[in-house]
């Protein structure tokens, strides 16, 4: 039992560091990023790829964060000639982008038949192992967090909510948001690698069918759930949305008989869905949102 | 409201534990189910799942392995590695499953492969790739592939061009691992007969049209094109090469190349297409009595659903081999798989009957529903293949492959 609690707990840090990114991201700067899991699975695939030829891993880490970070840079430029709805497009092409492009790079990627074998953190066996992978993303999180939580009370994160806000005051202001976009872009990004460096040395096999839309969204349902632009709503979020993709598999165990795993299949994309219509209607700034604006 | 909070968590801790208690009534061997029952795998999931639940529904009938009932656990892989793990993950942690049996896709298998061997259970798979023979996956000798390898397909694919007199074939894969895995298999095997290859074009999934990439292996003039492919995308290739009105011979893999294909395109469109597949087994009694556990289970034919069968192979597998160790052990389990599979020794074709055999003090040999199941060290199986010609809208097979 317990080394599954802290399976999830892994994969909900997980989502917890990409929820962070997006919150810097979307949450504070109003840039519309569809094609996080891009950035995710470069961390993801450098990391791995660094490991398996012998590199320490807390080098490979750092190596997956920079490396995701560097790519988001000439993405960054494009969005300052871009508004947010362009953004969103090209984001999404980017995301898929680096999907194709992980598959059709057989030399380095091993193309569609992935990277079985990856080291694991602190040797991968047994529980010990769980839950020192689980301190130390848990750790990781902790970090990003406070780190969000210090840039948005600071100058910069003044500035980049007034981006979010109203972009032209800005600019009459003589502020320049293009510098800031741009470094919001590589941060958020570093983030999103990072979480994939954790996610490959966890899972230990990589292929491109991993990284579809679908993890960009999931990272968008928890901050939506937890509420835009709040560090702790991208913590809440992330463990609520795994306590619905989890949850539903005990529901089943406790109502033997009642449901098919079809049918709960169906039932689990459901009960999202409507958590998902019942906060827009009821609670549209989340469960961490401030009561106080809009 | 601390205290609200309080009750909440105890009762649904309450909760959480009651059934793990009302099922502790008598010893179980505990297996997980774990199928591909949404997602790319759902037309075989949930058959593969009902068809691990027939089985083991016979096997308790006839008294349990080794006098243990077997307690079936399931999941869904959502065809979806990082699910998948989660969902192994709860099934060795919570349910304490002592074997995992039917995951689908080779992404699956080899994100859950390093969990069964850390857990030192077994693992009984359908997928397709290389990878899953060898370490580091199968490093334990825990895993077993009841499909015939992607490069065993190839294989086979290469026997037919021999055997139809083809000499300049050309391939076309879909790019995933069972569509490269399968023309890279024929590939090898064709230049291995001291053949030249011809054109080779991988197109990507969920296209509109594929006329760029079927032109330009057309330009090259080739007598037969070998494919890797799927229904969805071989549906539209057939149809924008018939409208070209070039003749062209076709070998196809049996799971695009089906009824449904025939169905779609109509029989002008489709006459004389190669289909190859996996045979089960299907003049034996094992697939006669699958095939009626199928039907009653599902209300279809046995021959729909080919991982099915090999579902229902894992569960009779496993249980013969806890009859025959007489033990609960992985080890002694595993040790026990290819001397209840292979031959030599008394064919059976179901658990009831091996059971009898091995307390007679018998060696069985259990001649499976998806295949003969004859393990070789990597724990794979090699299946016959059958040639099916699709005549007149009709699949017929004429014969049959080994490899």
């Amino acid at each position: 039992m317990e080394a599954y609690l802290a399976a999830i707990g892994i994969i909900a840090a997980v989502y917890v560091l990409l929820t962070l990114g997006l919150t810097l991201q979307y949450g504070l700067t109003g840039l519309v990023n569809f094609g996080h899991v891009g950035f995710f699975a470069l961390g993801a695939y450098a990391s791995a790829l660094l490991a398996m030829q012998g590199v320490p891993l807390p080098v490979s880490f750092a190596a997956a964060a920079a490396v995701a970070a560097i790519a988001a840079w000439p993405l960054g430029l494009v969005a300052l000639r871009l508004r947010e709805d362009y953004f969103a497009v090209v984001t999404l092409g980017f995301g898929e982008t680096v999907r194709l492009a992980i598959t059709s790079e057989r030399w380095l990627t091993n193309g569609v038949q992935g990277i079985p074998g990856i080291p694991r953190l602190f040797g991968g066996v047994g529980i010990e192992a769980a839950l020192a992978t689980l301190a130390a993303i848990a750790l990781a999180c902790a970090v990003a967090a406070l780190m969000l939580r210090r840039i948005a009370r600071s100058p910069f994160g003044r500035v980049i909510e007034a981006i979010r806000d109203n972009e032209e005051a800005l600019k009459a202001l003589g502020k320049d948001p293009a510098r800031f976009k741009l470094q919001v872009m590589m941060l958020g990004s570093a983030l999103a690698g990072l979480a994939g460096a954790f996610y490959a040395h966890y899972i230990a096999y990589l292929s491109p069918d991993q990284f579809v839309p679908l993890v960009t969204f999931y990272a968008w349902m928890a901050m939506i759930m937890g509420g835009v632009g709040r560090v702790s709503g991208a913590v809440v979020g992330a463990a609520l949305l795994m306590l619905f993709l989890e949850g539903t598999r005990f529901l089943r165990d406790l109502l033997p008989g009642l449901v098919s795993e079809v049918e709960m299949a169906s039932l689990r994309l459901g009960a999202v869905g409507l958590a998902l219509v019942l906060f827009t209607l009821f609670r549209p700034q989340g469960l961490m949102g401030d009561y106080t604006r809009r | 409201m601390i205290t609200q909070r309080r009750t909440l968590l105890a009762t649904g801790a309450a909760l959480l534990a009651t059934p793990r208690v009302v099922r502790a009534q008598a010893e179980t061997f505990r297996i997980g189910a774990l199928n591909p029952v949404t997602g790319a795998g759902s037309p075989y999931g949930s058959g593969m799942q009902r068809a691990i639940l027939a089985a083991v529904e016979a096997i308790n009938a006839a008294g349990g392995a080794n006098g243990r009932r077997i307690e079936v656990f399931s999941e869904d892989t959502q065809t979806s590695p990082q699910a998948a793990v989660l969902a192994a993950k709860k099934l060795i942690e919570v349910n304490r499953v002592r074997a995992i049996l039917g995951t689908w896709s080779s992404g699956v298998s080899l994100a859950v492969i390093p969990l069964t061997n850390d857990a030192d259970i077994l693992l009984m798979h359908t997928s397709g790739a290389p990878a899953l023979s060898t370490p580091p996956a199968n490093a334990k000798n825990l895993g077993y592939r009841f499909q015939a390898t992607n490069d065993r397909f190839g294989r086979a694919f290469a026997e037919i061009a021999v055997r139809e007199g083809f000499r300049r074939p050309a391939t076309m894969a879909f790019n995933n691992a069972s569509g490269i895995g399968n023309t890279e298999g024929f590939r090898r095997a064709w230049a291995a007969k001291g053949n030249r290859n011809g054109e080779h074009v991988v197109y990507e999934p969920n296209q509109p049209s594929y006329r760029a990439e079927l032109l330009r292996v057309m330009n090259t003039r080739p007598d037969v094109i070998v494919m890797g492919s799927f229904l969805p995308d071989t549906t539209i290739i057939l149809r924008e090469w018939f409208q070209m009105g070039v003749p062209m011979k076709w070998i196809i893999p049996g799971w695009a190349a089906n009824p449904q294909l025939v169905q779609a395109l109509g029989p002008a469109v489709t006459e004389g297409i190669i289909s190859v597949d996996s045979v089960s087994n299907e003049g034996s009694p094992a697939f006669a009595a699958y095939d009626a556990a199928y039907r009653r289970a599902t209300n279809r034919p046995g021959l729909d659903n080919v991982y099915a069968a090999m579902t229902w192979d894992m569960a009779h597998t496993l249980a013969l081999a806890i009859e025959q160790a007489k033990s609960f052990e992985t080890a002694a389990i595993n040790a026990a798989i290819r001397q209840v599979a292979n031959p030599p020794g008394e064919a059976v074709p179901g658990f009831a009957e091996g059971k009898a055999a091995i307390a007679a003090g018998r060696k069985v040999n259990y001649e499976g529903a998806s295949s003969v199941l004859d393990f070789d060290e990597f724990g794979d199986v090699t299946p016959d293949f059958g040639v099916f010609f699709i005549e007149r809208g009709q699949i017929n097979r004429r014969y049959v492959v080994k490899i």
